[in-house]
């Protein structure tokens, strides 16, 4: 670690030191930590390197602040900049159609710097640039003056897939088309900065930022507050305020986050997002249409809907005006916008300003619209659609990259200049047939910011994405940060920064490669420095009023509510297969009769072994083999029984807790999705080492553990959730699985008789988890009266079918409070175990059989299941069936 | 006659629903009546009806319709009414899309098992220009007009730019561009109408009418290879095959006129919708043009909506819950008023 070349005695000054560990910057490249252009070094003067010149102050002050201490510290820092990435669960999806890969949030230690005059160039131009876009959409989806006076080229913006023709003439409610804007920018070798990109539909990175800056500010703590670095809250709770103001509902309005769901690249952000501005994630099919006006589909019915803060791109928004095949989207939304019952921020249709074929327009489009000369310069880049621009650049094509103008092209952005001449005479060639439908942009050297890796400080390209939020009256704020994306070691492809069409169109939504951090770079806080006090306010709403908190309650939409149940079906379930398998192994041994005919019926039936393999009696290690191999995922096509044991219980719970991750806390979504993990794992290595023979005590091991963590994951269900309606359903889920499985298990022991031999005694008691408690009251006895009262009708005992299936009824009856003479019907039929009479229980018929008691537990396990079924109809009603098209 | 009707989602075949009698009596019939244009103005009448019976009942349902026809300088359109059944849950949203066509918005959330969306209306037809129907009228050469619709700087350009590229059902493609070329690679300097006049009967000549060989989602490039189908894809083929050589070409749904065989009444719901194309000429505007008759577009013709295919004007379109397989049975009765 370079870090020890640093001692302590002979220190003359971090800031100096430090400067000394810092790498020279690519010539031609702006330097952020000197503050000017990194010069050519000339052949002949490289032996005569003049000595580098000192960083800028605000970076002298970072390390001289931070001393020595602090530059020891730096990688402790850094683990722990990634342990808290980690238990954020802060990731993106790398490939976003399968779901499955996910990777860490690539985060620098370093933050970025901007200076207050830097600030104060961004802010003016790009609070300009959100004016100017909000314009030249209010022209081209009504007048559309600009077309006819060829200031923006028809021939491009008709031809643009995201001109969307359907929202033509619609005026949006509270006149606001624009409420987030993105700018994508470089600094230019000589310290100015240049507009590569504009995000104008859905901008992705609010939530990655926030979460840099939660991060990033508390490792540095002492640096944020000297620096004055201006803080965030402020602008987002403008957000808040803009969307409030352009709203039909003004101040009573209900937000939501539509997201495209768990498999889209950036939903962590989203959750995070939505988390921190307080509004309820929702996907597009916990929303309806009814009378053009926009719902939520909650638990207790349909909730009206003022404002869509939307990470759903433009064309998946309405199925219905819009892409016909997409599922993301709400059918009927457009004729909600059209009425003006709704806020989409964004409105549909800014993605043809996405282009970068029409930046070369913008400064006339600027002088037409607004009268003014753009503060803020782009990139210069030429759109070959008009033939004159085409010929005159066509030789020099080496000079360019070449971009595609229209999003879903199957083309991806190309430097020209390092292919062969061959390829560029092809590309040429390739262009002459469409020119249209491409862009050439000059190539950038991005300006370099310092980022410390391996105790040194090397310069990096820098490229940063800028907010500008509307405030609902026509004015713009730009959030005083930015989402840095700094390179790899391999350089920054800023040629890449373009939309990439194949994935777009693939994902479905809010794809977006600038954040895909190709090539190994990572992203970085972005700090400015405040140039007169700091803005301290927090996002807190202005206060609730007692009226207001009378009714207040939290949203369940129907789509968490049925995840909620089955969240707590399948921990039930997982805990249940567990105990099953562990005391199947346990008394497999040495066995009596009855409890290997009722181990074999209990396996078979819960699916924990193949209907095919032979009975217990008849040859019990091979049914051992098949339960220990049955605890796995069955392998598609390895010829392998199809159980619903441990493992698919344990990935049911886990794919349930996934489209639950906003309602979960980090620790108890990390616990499913361990305990998924870790016990596929432990299992595979017994089984290996076993070679296939793994020994018991083994894999009894694995299920311990995997007990242990379930255990862990209900005491997070049971004492860390707010106990709402969602909190309820889930309860009663579990009480159904709960009440289902204990009243089945004990009527076949008794049908078998199990509880007259020893082991089957245990066995029943083990069923039910009552082992202990059985002993600290009954000592040793063996009888079948205490048994029953502890197991069937003890209220204080969370496992006797009384209490069960009285919480079932008591949570049931309160979640459905909103609809109480259904609950009351649907509770009332229920069994009530707590009333039974323990000597009716107790008595047998004259083959000494218990026939009164295995008949009522028959009923609890039948009610059980009716009652499951029954909440589906009614409470999950909204969920069922998918959309069609039909078209004449 | 429209592969619209009887295609239920996209991209299933069409079932057999064209009424066999418009089927039978096919495209001659209907240019043999035009033949002899009447000079005054005319009235008829229109009745357009839409029924789908659902296999199992509709839960939600969202659509939108193109069915009230709009007022052109040749046709002026009087009592029109739209009648839902069962009736919607709000009233209906009645807008204006893109193009100036009607658009009309409505939703039910109570459970149905049948939906019947009526469009009536009434409607006087004036000759066309004398002259304009004409091949022979004096138009620029289509290669200039072709030029003046390409972007150039600060130059002001027509609507009409929208319509020359491509759309889903109509794109601009090389092998549309053959097809056409006869008509126009070949002669620079000719006239536009009367290369679009010729394209026309090119179109007409390249293709058999047929009903269900195609469906809605059949584009220009299939219609062309298939070399059959109906009046969508006459119009979808010409207009593709105008925009590959840059000319401007708009899709326009309609309804026609037919004439009963003679001796025999008028069936009511016989007919079904028509489409055509409107070629774009400096001089004379949009020019219409029937291609599945090879007729100019007369005082038989009545327009309802225009786009650039007929994506942006299928009469009705919906999302629903529920509902199995239920393809539309459609019937049109158009009929002159005495």
């Amino acid at each position: 670690m370079q870090s020890s070349l640093l001692p302590d005695d002979d220190m003359p000054g971090a800031g100096a030191l430090v400067a000394a560990l810092t790498h020279r910057g690519t010539p031609g490249h702006f330097d952020e930590w000197r503050g000017l252009e990194t010069a050519a070094v000339g052949a002949e003067a490289a032996a005569t390197v003049p000595p580098p010149s000192p960083p800028v102050p605000h970076w002298a002050q970072f390390f001289t602040g931070l001393g020595t201490d602090g530059w020891l510290d730096l990688p402790a820092r850094l683990a722990r900049v990634q342990q808290h990435v980690r238990e954020d669960g802060a990731t993106y999806n790398v490939y976003a159609q399968q779901g499955q890969d996910s990777r860490p949030w690539p985060l620098e230690l370093l933050p970025a710097i901007l200076t207050p005059e830097d600030w104060a160039k961004i802010e003016a131009g790009v609070q300009q640039r959100a004016r100017l876009m909000e314009a030249t959409m209010a022209d081209l989806y009504g007048p559309q003056t600009l077309l006819r006076d060829a200031l923006l080229p028809a021939s491009l913006v008709f031809a643009h897939p995201q001109y969307l023709r359907p929202v033509h003439g619609v005026a949006p409610a509270g006149g606001t088309r624009l409420h987030i804007a993105a700018f994508d920018l470089a600094r230019t070798p000589g310290g100015g900065f240049r507009l590569l990109a504009q995000r104008l539909q859905a901008p992705s990175g609010l939530g990655y930022l926030l979460e840099n800056r939660i991060i990033i500010a508390r490792q540095f703590h002492d640096q944020f507050t000297d620096l004055h670095v201006q803080r965030l809250a402020g602008t987002f709770r403008g957000l808040l305020d803009g969307l409030l103001r352009a709203s039909p509902a003004g101040e009573r309005s209900r937000i939501v986050l539509l997201t495209p769901g768990p498999l889209n690249e950036t939903y962590f952000e989203q959750v995070f997002l939505a988390r921190y501005l307080g509004i309820t994630l929702v996907e597009g099919s916990d929303l309806t249409v009814r009378d053009h006006r926009l719902y939520l589909k909650t638990l207790h019915g349909l909730e009206r809907v003022h404002v869509v803060l939307r990470r759903v791109d433009d064309e998946f928004l309405d199925p219905l005006e819009l892409r016909a095949d997409s599922a993301l989207g709400v059918p009927g939304l457009l004729q909600a916008l059209r009425a003006g019952n709704v806020v989409l921020a964004n409105a549909p249709g800014a993605g043809v300003l996405e282009s970068p074929g029409l930046a070369a327009f913008w400064p006339a489009v600027s002088r037409r619209l607004l009268q003014e000369e753009l503060l803020l310069p782009a990139a210069t880049s030429w759109w070959c659609g008009e033939a004159a621009v085409w010929a005159a650049q066509r030789d020099k094509l080496a000079d360019f990259v070449v971009a595609p103008t229209f999003p879903d092209s199957r083309f991806t952005p190309r430097v020209a200049g390092q292919l062969s001449v061959a390829e560029r005479a092809a590309l040429a060639e390739r262009i002459d047939v469409d020119p249209a439908a491409y862009t050439l942009q000059t190539r950038l050297r991005p300006g370099e910011s310092p980022v410390w890796a391996d105790g040194q400080l090397h310069p990096r390209a820098a490229v940063m994405r800028v907010f500008a939020i509307a405030d609902g009256t026509g004015g713009w704020r730009v959030l005083p940060g930015a989402m840095t994306r700094v390179a790899g070691r391999g350089g920054l492809e800023t040629h890449r920064l373009g939309a990439d069409g194949s994935l777009h169109s693939a994902a479905g939504g809010s794809h977006d490669p600038w954040l895909s951090m190709q090539h190994g770079s990572a992203s970085a806080d972005t700090w400015v420095i405040a140039s007169g006090a700091v803005d301290t306010s927090t996002l807190l709403p202005r206060p609730l009023s007692a009226d207001e908190l009378q009714g207040w309650h939290r949203s369940v939409t129907s789509r968490a509510a049925e995840n909620l149940f089955w969240l707590g079906r399948y921990t039930e379930r997982a805990e249940n297969n567990v105990r099953l398998a562990r005391v199947a192994l346990e008394a497999l041994p040495e066995a009596s009769a009855p409890v290997l005919q009722l181990l074999g019926d209990l396996a078979r039936f819960h699916g924990l072994v193949g209907r095919n393999v032979p009975t217990l009696a008849k040859a019990p290690r091979v049914f051992e083999r098949a339960l220990v191999h049955g605890l796995r995922m069955a392998v598609p096509g390895a010829g392998q029984a199809q159980t619903t044991s441990v493992a698919h219980s344990l990935r049911s719970l886990r794919q349930c807790a996934q489209a639950l991750r906003e309602r979960l806390s980090p620790e108890h979504w990390k616990l499913i999705h361990e305990v998924d993990d870790h016990f596929e794992q432990h299992l595979a290595a017994v089984l290996e080492a076993g070679e296939g023979h793994a020994p018991a005590p083994d894999v009894l091991g694995v299920l311990a553990r995997a007990a242990t963590h379930l255990a862990a994951i209900t005491g997070a269900q049971t004492d860390r959730m707010t106990r709402d309606d969602g909190w309820r359903l889930l309860s009663v889920g579990r009480q159904i699985e709960r009440l289902d499985m204990l009243a089945h298990a004990l009527a076949l022991g008794f049908q078998h008789r199990v509880h007259e031999a020893d082991d089957g005694f245990a066995l029943l008691l083990g069923l039910f988890d009552s082992v202990i408690t059985y002993r600290a009251q009954f000592q040793a006895r063996r009888e079948v009266l205490p048994l029953l009262h502890l197991l069937v009708l003890d209220t204080d005992n969370p496992r006797s079918l009384a209490w069960v299936a009285r919480t079932m009824r008591d949570r049931l009856r309160k979640l459905a409070r909103h609809d109480a003479p259904w609950a009351m019907a649907v509770t009332e039929a229920l069994p009530q175990p707590d009333t039974w009479q323990l000597a009716e229980l107790g008595e047998t018929d004259a083959d000494g059989c218990h026939t009164a008691l295995i008949t009522a537990l028959q009923g609890c396990s039948t009610a059980a299941r009716l009652l499951s079924d029954e909440i589906g109809r009614r409470l999950f009603v909204h969920v069922t069936s998918p959309d069609r098209r039909v078209w004449q | 006659m429209s592969a619209a009707e009887g295609a239920a989602p996209v991209a299933v075949p069409a079932p057999a629903l064209v009424p066999p009698a418009a089927a039978a009596r096919g495209p001659a019939a209907v240019a043999a009546a035009a033949a002899v244009p009447p000079a005054g103005p005319r009235h008829l009448s229109v009745i357009h009806e839409t029924v789908y019976h659902y296999d199992t009942p509709v839960e939600v349902a969202h659509h939108s319709a193109w069915l009230r026809p709009r007022d052109t300088e040749l046709q002026q359109v009087s009592s029109w009414t739209l009648t839902i059944a069962p009736e919607p849950d709000a009233p209906v949203q009645e807008s204006q899309d893109a193009f100036g066509n009607w658009r009309h918005g409505f939703s039910h959330a109570r459970v149905h098992d049948t939906l019947a969306v009526t469009s009536r209306f009434q409607v006087r037809l004036l000759p066309p220009p004398p002259g304009i129907t004409s091949p022979t009228t004096d138009s620029p050469p289509w290669r200039e007009v072709a030029r003046a619709l390409r972007y150039r700087a600060r130059v002001q350009q027509p609507d009409a730019v929208e319509f020359v590229l491509g759309s889903e059902f109509a794109p601009q493609h090389a092998e549309l561009a053959e097809f056409a070329a006869p008509c126009l690679t070949d002669q620079p300097d000719r006239p536009l109408l009367a290369a679009a006049h010729d394209l026309m009967a090119r179109v007409y000549t390249h293709m058999a009418y047929k009903p269900n060989a195609t469906d809605v989602a059949t584009d220009a490039l299939q219609a062309l290879r298939q070399a059959q189908g109906v009046c969508q894809d006459f119009a979808h083929l010409m207009i593709g095959a105008l925009r590959s050589h840059g000319l401007a070409a708009r899709y326009v749904s309609g309804y026609l006129l037919t004439q009963p065989p003679p001796g025999q009444p008028r069936l009511v719901g016989a007919d079904a919708s028509h489409a055509w194309v409107a070629v774009w000429c400096p001089l004379h505007g949009w020019v219409a043009l029937d291609p599945t008759n090879n007729i100019p577009v007369g005082q038989d013709h009545v327009t309802l909506a225009w786009g650039r295919d007929y994506a942006d004007v299928a009469p009705l379109r919906g999302v629903i819950r529920g509902g199995g397989s239920a393809p539309p049975e459609v019937g049109v009765t158009v009929a002159p008023i005495d």
